[in-house]
């Protein structure tokens, strides 16, 4: 199917069906909403385009994927945010989980039926994320005692503290990385049981009100060696390789929902300050098309390294300058009444801070683009 | 044409431009082969032409060609051209000198004209069947401007970048601080954004934002580039000034940087939603 057919597929499929989000705009509404969401893409085949068939999809470029994320985000069907944590945990399964895990729990994610978090970000390690230190230690021998919990040979015992762990608490499954020995090649990748004991889960509020974050934190928690991804001390390539999909279809689904917000502001601004609407639309289409040739050339196959900190600059300064914009063009809406706006230009002011922030993108495009050696 | 014959020919133009700008340069692009070239393959000589004018620092009055061969007509001539601030000028086909900023320009005012858009006159070289004053097409000539904005700036942060590795003050390099690195960062994503945004431009629409980014991405170039040069960037023996003036001529060219972020405002508020240009 390519992507002209796809498309035109559902949106015809879409415009037949009432997938309108319930009065319940809390963080459980909307991730119930998710899930009921994705219940119906996954049935009607839309979610499983892009995904391999060995993990339940019907093959199909990633593209097609991006493109499912746009209809659904311009028609205001699902958070941006929310939706795409598909794109930062599914492909991790596919490349390094065995592939009867993979077969077996996938389609678990990609269906509703299940949310699943990634436990990445550590108090320690924020932008500095090779530094982290939540430890997983291989039981030796006939077993030993941690915490009362027996863990037998073939297993491994983590300890340690996650933040900033997205719906860890609706979640069932987590992929994390663990401190298995020093450096970039200590890191190792497991997926585990978010009900295995050991594992408490404390949602963190946010600025903008929404306990969309959460801290993890593993005592003696009991992980199976055969929920390893990848080999041990490829955890660090488990992390990077899902950057070109984070960067690629996850930002395609929020720059369409960025121009349903600048179509609101249109709709809604007391000050019609054409410059200043310009110039966040130039912001917003600048993105759009850097991101349309990011797309391009994975689809062609090309290496996404370091051209990506592009992306990210561009995307996390048109969010921003939108939403300041609205500010500026709906005075004291944000200040005053609880209208969406004021929740969504709090939450932006995270854009240049979340997935890497604006000083390490910065960093990495000095040195690696701008090939201005070593700081 | 394949690659490897866009890299020959890419080559030839890069050549010619080293050795020569202005009158001399225009002669000599005519003999390459220039205006065939622009009729048959616009989408690759004027990416490729325009955007050498820019790396190279040369110039030569090929905007005129570009929006003669928009509207169907040989290239050779001038027209006038729209200013920012509703001043026309003429880019002759001379080595002429002007009153504008960067002297290299044989840019000239002339007497305003009733309508907007570029026109073509009668009794011009290139247009004598062309009846009076009829309007031409601004998008060709805002994308062959952007591309120069952008090689430009590509220019500049290339001066910029080698001052840096090669400066040493307190004991360091100068592109160990992460302050100098950042300038050149951002230079660097403002550039890659205005081509991203060139390269998809096909329409109206489309070539006005392409130009407003790659201005833009020019003023920023300018920008950091100088502020990292330091005193050196701000002498008239080091080649930055020149790219520099450059830029700002440039901008005002068939509508600024303001001007066209503006139109792009007002089009946005008479359709009163944001077109998604560009569709994967």
């Amino acid at each position: 199917m390519n992507v002209t057919e796809f498309r035109e597929g559902v949106r015809a499929w879409l415009a037949t069906r009432d997938l309108s989000p319930g009065p319940d705009h809390s963080l459980q509404g909307q991730v119930a909403q998710l899930a009921r969401l994705r219940r119906a893409l996954y049935d009607a085949g839309w979610m499983r385009y892009g995904w391999p068939e060995e993990v339940g999809g019907l093959g199909g470029p990633a593209v097609l994927r991006a493109v499912l994320g746009e209809e659904i985000t311009t028609r205001g069907l699902a958070e941006p945010g929310v939706y795409s944590l598909v794109e930062v945990l599914a492909p991790a399964m596919i490349s390094y989980a065995r592939p009867s895990l993979a077969a077996e729990m996938v389609p678990l994610l990609l269906s509703g039926r299940e949310q699943w978090c990634q436990g990445f970000s550590e108090p320690g390690s924020g932008s500095d994320l090779a530094s982290l230190t939540t430890r997983a230690v291989p039981v030796k021998g006939d077993g030993e005692e941690g915490m009362g919990r027996r863990a037998g040979a073939g297993e491994w015992v983590v300890s340690g503290q996650k933040v900033w762990t997205s719906l860890a608490q609706y979640a069932a499954r987590c992929v994390l990385l663990t401190r298995t020995a020093p450096g970039h090649g200590g890191i190792t990748a497991f997926f585990v049981d978010m009900d295995s004991p050991g594992i408490t889960v404390r949602p963190l509020r946010a600025m903008h009100g929404v306990d969309e974050f959460a801290e993890v934190f593993f005592d003696d928690v009991v992980v199976p060696d055969d929920r390893m991804l990848g080999r041990p001390g490829e955890g660090w390539k488990v992390a990077t390789d899902l950057l070109p999909y984070e960067r690629s279809t996850c930002f395609w689904h929020r720059i369409a929902y960025l121009y349903t917000r600048l179509d609101r502001l249109l709709a809604e601004a007391a000050d019609p300050d054409e410059s200043a609407l310009g110039a966040a639309y130039l912001a917003l289409h600048t993105i759009r098309c850097r991101s349309q040739a990011t797309q391009r050339r994975l689809a062609e196959g090309g290496p996404l390294g370091p051209e990506t900190s592009i992306d990210k600059v561009l995307l996390a300064t048109a969010e921003q300058r939108l939403y300041d914009t609205a500010r500026d063009l709906l005075p004291g809406v944000i200040e005053l009444t609880e209208s969406p706006w004021r929740p969504e230009y709090l939450y932006s002011r995270a854009a240049t801070i979340y997935g890497g922030t604006a000083e390490i993108q910065r960093n990495i495009i000095a040195r690696r683009l701008v090939h201005l050696g070593k700081e | 044409m394949d690659s490897d014959e866009r890299a020959l020919l890419a080559e030839t133009f890069r050549k010619t431009m080293t050795a020569a700008s202005g009158q001399v340069l225009d002669l000599a692009l005519a003999q390459l082969g220039w205006p065939d070239l622009l009729a048959e393959v616009p989408g690759v000589a004027i990416p490729m032409v325009f955007g050498l004018l820019g790396e190279t620092g040369a110039q030569a009055p090929l905007l005129n060609d570009v929006l003669l061969n928009a509207a169907g007509r040989r290239a050779g001539g001038t027209l006038p051209l729209p200013y920012t601030g509703g001043s026309w000028v003429v880019w002759e086909r001379t080595d002429r000198p002007g009153t504008v900023l960067d002297g290299d320009l044989p840019l000239h005012g002339i007497p305003e004209l009733p309508v907007p858009g570029a026109h073509v006159p009668a009794g011009s070289v290139a247009a004598d069947h062309v009846p009076d004053g009829e309007p031409v097409g601004l998008a060709a000539g805002r994308r062959a401007l952007g591309w120069w904005l952008t090689g430009t700036s590509r220019a500049m942060l290339g001066l910029a970048r080698s001052h840096v590795l090669d400066r040493r003050q307190f004991g360091r390099s100068l592109a160990s601080f992460q302050a100098v690195r950042h300038r050149l960062a951002e230079t660097l994503v403002a550039i890659e954004g205005a081509e991203a945004a060139l390269l998809a431009a096909d329409g109206d629409l489309g070539s006005l934002l392409a130009k407003a980014a790659a201005g833009q991405a020019a003023l920023t170039a300018a920008r950091h580039s100088q502020q990292v040069l330091g005193g050196i960037g701000f002498t008239a023996e080091h080649a930055l000034h020149r790219h520099i003036k450059r830029v700002l001529v440039l901008d005002g060219l068939l509508g600024s940087t303001q001007d066209l972020i503006r139109a792009a405002g007002a089009q946005l508020r008479k359709e009163g939603s944001a077109p998604r240009l560009v569709q994967l």
